[in-house]
């Protein structure tokens, strides 16, 4: 290699995410066809296909980073139940006190996110037990407390989940800013280089004057700011918070499982958000695929582990071939 | 560059760029450096000697901001410096370059020169001025390293070359080089002496440290010599031959350091190779008779490691006859090979050979309780204190806490655990890959006399090096590699031009020395 600036990696990085995309759209309109549910390619047909990423897909953009500084988050589902509840409580179908409800489920997000940074970057405690631990805590305050906690969203809080802005669904716009956003700051700032560095070598990292703690807190927080917008969209799509929104949606594991499918590493260091959209659309095609061919979706449940594990196997593979 | 500013210094006198003066230091009470003063010129190579636990790398240490000392000053420059952060060091232009490399695999080249320094304008990262930066500190080193490449796929050695721009893009006035040879090849190494060389034309400041003697003589200008926390000389170029420099080290000359050769003819055959091949190896014949030591030299990338795996069976030979003990070996494994009496002491201790967060004891036993039935009870011998005790006396460890993690001894001791893990399960071939790598001198003569007392006492082994000092010193036979094949066969106290000119000239030369 030597010249001009050659592109690293280039398209070779993505080339498995996007032959999984690829595949799954195939799949997903060759099922449509032949199942003669045409209507499925339509416009809006695509469009509710691609709603359906919009609650996993902004909290695995959050997950993409904890993953990335070399931490990991087992709170957020529980987290999005909690945000889910507080906003519709606070709202409580005033529409006067939708901003307020937004900003006490972002603001729980924060605490929860600085609360789990601290843990693993402070105390060091295994982001595995922390995570894990927070997210119990989280789950039974809000069971206990739930009768005292109930409420739903005003109806122009859902316009969030269903209006539209020309043609395109308001939520999917909003999807699609949560992963430019993550992708600008990642590829382009130097706040995202230094992640890469917190999440590839912590003492590397150290030893170059980075302040490690404040990358894996900030990437905590965003994690569960993620969380808690997710939370948001399903109070806004569901009219109200219900205590098992988040653990029902499985949106913990679900959001690692995507995130690793998109190339990233759990140990941290390599990856980014493009991947980990990948892996949601494949997600997001299989219920809809399962749905059209009105099969139980727990097999659809079997097909997502076999593409986490084969994924994450032929990641592995290529490594070690590169190394050998 | 600010280095420029120091060559004027250098006309008039030749006066330190850095000083230590009065280092103390003490933990717990102990003691580990006295009163050391060392000091390093603008454009000089100065060389740091000494056993482990003589205090090289608590200095540097103090050196580089991890921790403080107790007592005395560091001047760069002409002004007083206090670190209290890694990152304050290197800011002031201290840069080390350790042993182990510290750059991220999955980063670009560019990426991890600038780390934590990225050249940026509201945050948003300037990628091109990052990447002709890059370049310029790597044509700085005479490097071709393209700054897009991912750092993961460079070798060893060009890796090095990365981590020195790195310390170089911060302006660093002193570097330190932490026994920066131990992963390089002969070839390779050559190589990095050339940047050194560059670097001190260009007039930083370079301590070395290395347990190579031979390296340190090539290069330095100066050599200071620590022995028990204690500075005892610093020697010009020409006062330091080796056998002042060790006397000083360890109170005895370098021809102690290896014992006599074979006093009996080789015995019986343990081992015979025919026509030996895999993915890395081919037509590899040979044989290994007991009372034996044959050393395998060769350049990185010779097949020489690889060797050593596909006799043990980590990765076997594909292709042709294995037999061990007059018994012909199929279905090799790594358990097989242990099974049959082969013993492997892998060249990187700390990943191949330790459990470091386990103690003592289990690291010492693994093979033992590998090789007892899966439900033997922990009484029948698996945990006796006679046992380890016996074991630990064979190999002149004095083991303090045998409940403590591995990981907290020196390099020498873990080294002679790794050696009486082997020693329990009585091996009748021991393949050794770089056997004495990052250890002290005293502990390096202590392994080549328990590999000869195990070859007297009718063993057979493999040793296999990158330290031709070694290789001559300690083998009754040396075979040379290059591209995966045994490209000659020499007599023992070979001289180091003849090995050298065939591993050189194997069928690899021209991408060897590409």
């Amino acid at each position: 290699m030597s010249g001009a600036a050659i592109p690293r990696g280039g398209l070779a990085k993505f080339r498995l995410p996007l032959a999984l995309v690829i595949c799954a759209a195939v799949v997903y309109a060759a099922t449509a066809l032949g199942t003669a549910q045409g209507e499925q390619l339509s416009w809006s047909g695509v469009m509710g296909l691609l709603q359906r990423m919009v609650a996993l897909g902004i909290v695995a953009v959050g997950q993409t980073l904890v993953l990335l500084v070399g931490s990991i988050d087992l709170s957020v589902a529980n987290l999005i139940s909690v945000s889910a509840v507080i906003a519709s409580h606070v709202m409580n179908g005033n529409t006067d006190a939708i901003a307020l409800g937004v900003l006490a489920a972002i603001a729980i997000g924060i605490l929860v996110g600085a609360v789990n940074g601290v843990l693993v970057a402070k105390l060091k405690v295994s982001p595995l037990i922390a995570t894990l631990g927070v997210g119990l805590v989280l789950q039974g305050v809000l069971t206990t407390s739930y009768e005292t906690l109930a409420g739903s969203v005003p109806a122009s809080f859902r316009v969030l989940a269903y209006g539209r802005v020309a043609g395109l669904p308001l939520a999917i716009l909003l999807l699609i800013v949560v992963v430019a956003l993550a992708g600008f700051v990642l590829a382009r700032t130097a706040a995202g280089y230094r992640l890469y560095g917190v999440g590839g070598n912590v003492q590397t990292a150290r030893l170059a004057g980075i302040r490690t703690d404040r990358f894996i807190i900030g990437a905590h927080i965003a994690a569960s700011v993620t969380a808690a917008i997710s939370g948001l969209y399903l109070a806004s799509w569901l009219g109200a918070g219900t205590p098992w929104v988040g653990r029902d949606g499985g949106y913990d594991l679900d959001s690692i499982a995507v995130v690793v499918i998109g190339g990233t590493l759990l140990s941290g260091g390599r990856g980014g958000v493009a991947g980990t959209i990948a892996g949601v659309f494949v997600f997001a095609t299989i219920d809809a695929v399962f749905n059209m061919l009105q099969i139980d979706p727990f097999l659809g449940q079997v097909l997502r582990g076999v593409i986490v594990v084969g994924a994450v196997a032929s990641y592995t593979i290529r490594t070690k071939a590169h190394v050998a | 560059m600010s280095s420029m500013g120091a060559i004027s210094i250098w006309t008039t006198e030749p006066e330190a760029l850095l000083t230590m003066r009065d280092i103390s230091k003490s933990f717990l009470g102990v003691r580990v450096l006295s009163h050391i003063g060392f000091d390093c010129r603008a454009g000089e190579v100065h060389a740091l000697c000494g056993e482990n636990g003589a205090g090289k790398s608590t200095l540097m240490k103090i050196l580089s901001g991890a921790f403080p000392a107790d007592e005395g000053t560091i001047v760069l420059d002409g002004t007083v410096r206090r670190f209290t952060h890694p990152s304050q060091a290197r800011a002031a232009g201290i840069g080390i370059i350790h042993q182990e490399l510290s750059l991220l695999p999955h980063r670009s080249v560019a990426e991890n020169i600038y780390l934590g320094r990225e050249p940026s304008r509201g945050g948003v990262v300037d990628r091109a001025r990052m990447g002709r930066d890059a370049r310029r500190v790597l044509s700085r080193l005479g490097s071709t390293i393209e700054p897009q490449a991912q750092t993961g796929d460079l070798t060893i050695a060009e890796q090095q070359v990365v981590e020195i721009a790195k310390a170089l893009a911060v302006d660093a006035r002193v570097l330190v080089f932490d026994e920066p040879t131990a992963p390089l090849d002969v070839v390779e190494s050559g190589k990095l002496f050339r940047v050194i060389a560059e670097l001190r034309a260009t007039g930083v400041a370079i301590i070395y440290i290395s347990h190579r003697m031979r390296e340190v003589f090539e290069i330095a200008d100066r050599v200071t010599v620590l022995k028990d926390g204690r500075g005892m000389a610093t020697l010009t170029a020409a006062q330091a031959t080796p056998d002042a420099v060790i006397r000083l080290m360890v109170g005895r000359p370098i021809s102690d350091l290896f014992p006599p050769r074979a006093t009996r003819p080789p015995g019986a055959v343990v081992l015979q190779i025919q026509d030996g091949a895999n993915g890395h190896l081919a037509g590899i014949n040979l044989t290994l008779r007991a009372g034996e030591i044959m050393g395998v030299a060769g350049l990185e990338g010779s097949g020489k490691m690889e060797l050593a795996r596909a006799i043990f069976g980590d990765e076997p030979f594909t292709s042709g006859e294995i037999t061990l003990l007059s018994g012909a070996a199929a279905a090799w494994s790594p358990r097989e090979a242990v099974r049959r009496g082969v013993a492997f002491l892998p060249d990187d201790r700390k990943s191949e050979g330790l459990g470091l967060r386990q103690s003592l004891r289990d690291n010492a036993l693994v093979v033992r309780r590998s090789l007892s039935r899966a439900l033997a009870l922990p009484s029948r011998g698996n945990r006796a204190p006679a046992i380890f005790d016996a074991l630990f006396r064979k190999v002149e460890m004095r083991a303090a806490d045998v409940d403590a993690p591995v990981g907290r001894l020196s390099g020498g001791n873990q080294q002679k655990v790794i050696v009486a893990r082997w020693l329990a399960a009585e091996p009748r071939l021991w393949i050794v890959a770089e056997p004495t790598r990052g250890i002290d001198v005293g502990a390096k003569a202590a392994i080549y006399g328990l590999l000869r007392d195990y070859a007297e006492s009718g063993g057979a082994v493999l040793m296999i090096s990158s330290d031709l000092t070694e290789i001559i010193g300690e083998s009754d036979r040396i075979a040379v590699m290059a591209g995966g094949r045994i490209v000659v066969e020499l007599p023992p106290g070979a001289s180091e031009e003849a090995i050298m000119a065939h591993a050189v000239h194997g069928p690899q030369v021209a991408e060897a020395l590409a």
